[in-house]
């Protein structure tokens, strides 16, 4: 044990002084972090909604390059023919590598958690669940970093087959595009990829339900990361000049694809293809979150039961503030807003068509909306405003449904409102943007995630009434 | 004395090479024993197979009484060893080098005894990648030592060194055989092997084809001593030629060359031989047999160069 925790001491040293290392593990990772933020226009939400993808980025550009170069640069110089001659089980030697290999990576997490947050990111909602899925993430492509430096004879070699799990990964995979912008081919093909469940697990720990919404992800990790050190510690080579093709246990191979093919299997027996977060929904109920979130007025909240009894004549009740205000009051608003097709507060054009993905969620929240019970709890401008978030939540988040809902939430508002009353409501809203009580979370209607930035949400909410304002009396904005 | 190292009927095949063919020898405690032979001829096979980089097909090894197939573990604590080329990280110092080795070890020297005792003191905490190349193979030799081994096996040490570092390593090696280690020694470098080694093996094509001392071999060997005559003016190869002993003649630019059965018969007729024809005698050396005649004697080097490595 004393010499596994010395070489573990001593290749995290070298690690430090290796100016490239650092600047892969590092520098890289943290140039995506700036180029994500850069690119939202400085927000700091979409940092929050990325997470997941950015970690997943660190975590393999780490294991499946830092550590196959590594390990093969050293075999190729003959650092492990002379390790060979030492006492030591090739268990040790391999396990203190794949420790130090997670020590690094991990650290290069925390630094780009760290700066996400100096840029003003929220703490992510779950931070044991995500270093637990951060581990397993770690442990999945360490083990295909041990497979790929087994693979490869020389350090060109790793360049290319890094880049052959990695690309795929990052393009159809769902860790640089998004899942929900993938076609429903590309959608089946990654879910045989490990990229997927990585982004997955540790998104949802970041923004989501924690845990309970990384089941799935941490099994498939787990098991990729498993046949992946199994046939790494297999396929072990000590010398430069044993080449791959003239060593034995190549049929290991055949573990770490089946572990890929039964995943991708499991997944698409559970569903778990087009829309993999929901489906493993927690069944918290609708009307329990409802109560978390809009904690006054409670007594509005829950519906009395209907009692036929004589009702005394009571005085006219007083008018609601917003009834008092005046086509006056609505048109002195400050009615600037972004354009419609920028990143704040987007609004779909009539012939702008979604996806097949995101119509299915535009679909879900059309159906779902006059049912949906924070549609219906509180004071006219309560539910209103309950409503908004439902455009605010996804516009903070940036999901790619973000700009048609707002159509949707338009829609099913003159539905319900006459168009003057709905107006001067909005106007009130506009007039209060903090009262009332704030909704973050509108998973009921199959949207995930959270924003985590109560001003954020408010904001957009009363950027889209400002909108509808505009809608509905067909103003120009200013 | 007790041996401590024993190989018996060792071999080694790679496809269809049989790299090492029934090698047997011991060394015995406190002895530098060398493995001489051209390149390719299975002493670096034989070496690695000894201290567990490769499994033989065949034979006994017993290293300090222990079976090195059976116990590779307990063998390795017990020996060290130089490779050929010994390579470590670029960022990694000697210091940090001796004490992480050491910790693989039951017991392992002070990294500062061990940077002493190889003059390795002023690059102690020097990046790897800024060492010369004798500093290196200092530094193997040093890790060779760290775990206090009974035997320590060097493969070629002073091969790609300067002429400075590889007497700096000669002078190491001896002081090892003071210390009363016991040594395995590879090398093609006859020359280093007659000033190191107590006895040597000499062999070839994967068998051992002469095994003793050095001037043990010199001894045996039937080559005859060489003669090299410069004069002035030069002797003809017909005034040579007759004189008792001589052969092999070979006359080039006034230097004469050839060997001679009976030594003192030859100079005494060739220094009359100088007086009559009152001819300069500029330079003349009579040279015994050596260990090079032996060794081309004994293996195909003289006929073929190198032979191929497996």
């Amino acid at each position: 044990m004393n010499g596994l925790f010395h070489h573990l001491g001593v290749t995290l040293r070298l690690h430090f002084r290796n100016k490239m290392a650092l600047l892969y593990g590092y520098l890289f990772p943290l140039i995506f972090l700036v180029a994500f933020w850069v690119l939202y226009r400085h927000e700091k939400i979409p940092l929050l909604r990325h997470m997941g993808e950015l970690l997943t980025v660190s975590v393999l550009g780490g294991a499946c390059f830092g550590l196959p170069t590594t390990l093969v640069s050293e075999r190729e110089r003959g650092v492990w023919r002379r390790y060979r001659l030492v006492p030591l089980p090739t268990w040790a030697l391999v396990t203190s590598t794949v420790l130090a290999r997670y020590a690094i990576i991990l650290s290069a997490g925390l630094l780009q958690l760290a700066v996400a947050a100096a840029f003003g990111m929220t703490a992510p909602g779950h931070p044991f669940a995500l270093w637990v899925a951060f581990t397993f993430v770690a442990f999945a492509f360490i083990g295909l970093g041990l497979v790929i430096a087994m693979l490869a004879d020389n350090v060109p070699a790793v360049q290319a087959l890094g880049q052959c799990i990695f690309l795929p990964m990052l393009i159809i995979g769902g860790v640089a595009v998004q899942l929900a912008s993938l076609p429903s081919w590309a959608l089946h093909v990654s879910a045989f990829l490990p990229g997927r469940y990585a982004v997955e697990a540790m998104q949802t720990c970041v923004n989501g339900r924690g845990f309970a919404g990384t089941r799935f992800s941490l099994l498939a990790l787990g098991l990729i990361g498993l046949a992946g050190c199994l046939a790494g510690a297999k396929l072990f080579r000590w010398d430069a000049q044993q080449r791959f093709a003239s060593s034995t246990g190549k049929a290991w191979l055949v573990a770490v694809f089946a572990a890929w093919l039964a995943v991708g299997g499991l997944a698409e027996s559970r569903g778990r293809i087009a829309v993999a977060v929901d489906a493993e929904t927690a069944p918290v109920s609708a009307a329990a979150k409802v109560a978390a979130a809009v904690p006054v007025p409670a007594a509005g909240s829950v519906p009395a039961p209907v009692v036929p009894a004589p009702v005394p004549p009571k005085p006219t009740p007083p008018l609601p503030p917003w009834k008092k205000l005046t086509d006056a009051d609505v048109a002195a608003l400050d009615f600037r807003v972004p354009p419609d097709e920028g990143i704040v507060s987007p609004f779909a054009a009539a012939d702008d068509e979604p996806t097949d993905f995101v119509a299915a969620q535009v679909v879900s929240v059309r159906h779902k909306l006059p049912s949906w019970p924070p549609g219906d709890d509180g004071d006219e401008i309560q539910r209103v405003r309950n409503c908004l978030y439902v455009a605010a939540v996804p516009d903070a988040i940036q999901l790619p449904v973000e700009r048609y809902l707002p159509g949707v939430v338009l829609e099913f508002l003159t539905d319900r409102y006459p168009k003057d009353d709905l107006v001067k409501i909005l106007a009130w809203i506009v007039m209060h943007p903090d009262d009332g009580s704030l909704l973050d979370d509108i998973s009921d209607l199959g949207i995930e995630g959270t924003a985590g930035d109560p001003y954020v949400v408010r904001e957009r909410a009363y950027l889209y009434a400002l909108k509808f304002i505009i809608r509905l009396t067909g103003r120009k904005n200013n | 004395m007790p041996a401590n190292v024993v190989v018996r009927d060792l071999s080694k095949r790679y496809g269809g090479i049989e790299a090492v063919r029934g090698v047997s020898f011991a060394i015995e405690a406190g002895e530098i024993f060398g493995l001489l032979g051209p390149n390719g001829a299975g002493k670096t096979t034989t070496l690695e197979c000894l201290i567990g980089l490769r499994q033989p097909d065949g034979g006994e090894m017993e290293i300090c009484g222990l079976d090195a197939r059976r116990h590779p573990r307990d063998v390795k604590q017990k020996i060290g060893v130089a490779l050929q080329t010994t390579s470590l990280q670029d960022k990694i110092t000697p210091r940090e080098a001796l004490r992480m080795f050491g910790s693989f070890y039951h017991e392992h020297e002070a990294p500062p005894v061990l940077l002493e005792r190889f003059s390795l003191g002023e690059k102690a905490d020097a990046p790897f990648d800024t060492l010369s190349g004798g500093q290196r193979q200092r530094l193997a030799l040093a890790l060779a030592f760290v775990n206090r081994p009974s035997v320590v096996f060097l493969d070629e040490p002073t091969s790609g060194l300067d002429p400075f570092s590889r007497r700096e390593l000669h002078r190491q090696i001896l002081q090892m055989k003071q210390d009363g280690y016991t040594v395995l020694l590879t090398t093609h470098q006859l020359e280093e092997a007659g000033q190191l080694c107590d006895r040597i093996a000499i062999i070839d094509g994967g068998r051992i084809v002469a095994t003793g001392a050095p001037r043990d071999l010199i001894a045996q060997s039937s080559g005859a001593p060489s003669v090299t005559l410069i004069t002035k003016p030069a002797l003809p190869a017909d005034i040579l030629a007759p004189l008792p002993g001589v052969r092999e003649l070979q006359c080039d630019n006034g230097t004469a060359r050839f060997r001679t059965d009976d030594a003192a018969a030859t100079l005494a007729a060739l220094t009359v031989v100088l007086r009559e024809r009152r001819v300069e005698l500029v330079e003349l050396q009579v040279r015994k047999a050596s260990l090079e005649d032996v060794f081309f004697r004994l293996t195909r080097a003289d006929e073929s160069g190198e032979a191929a490595s497996p």
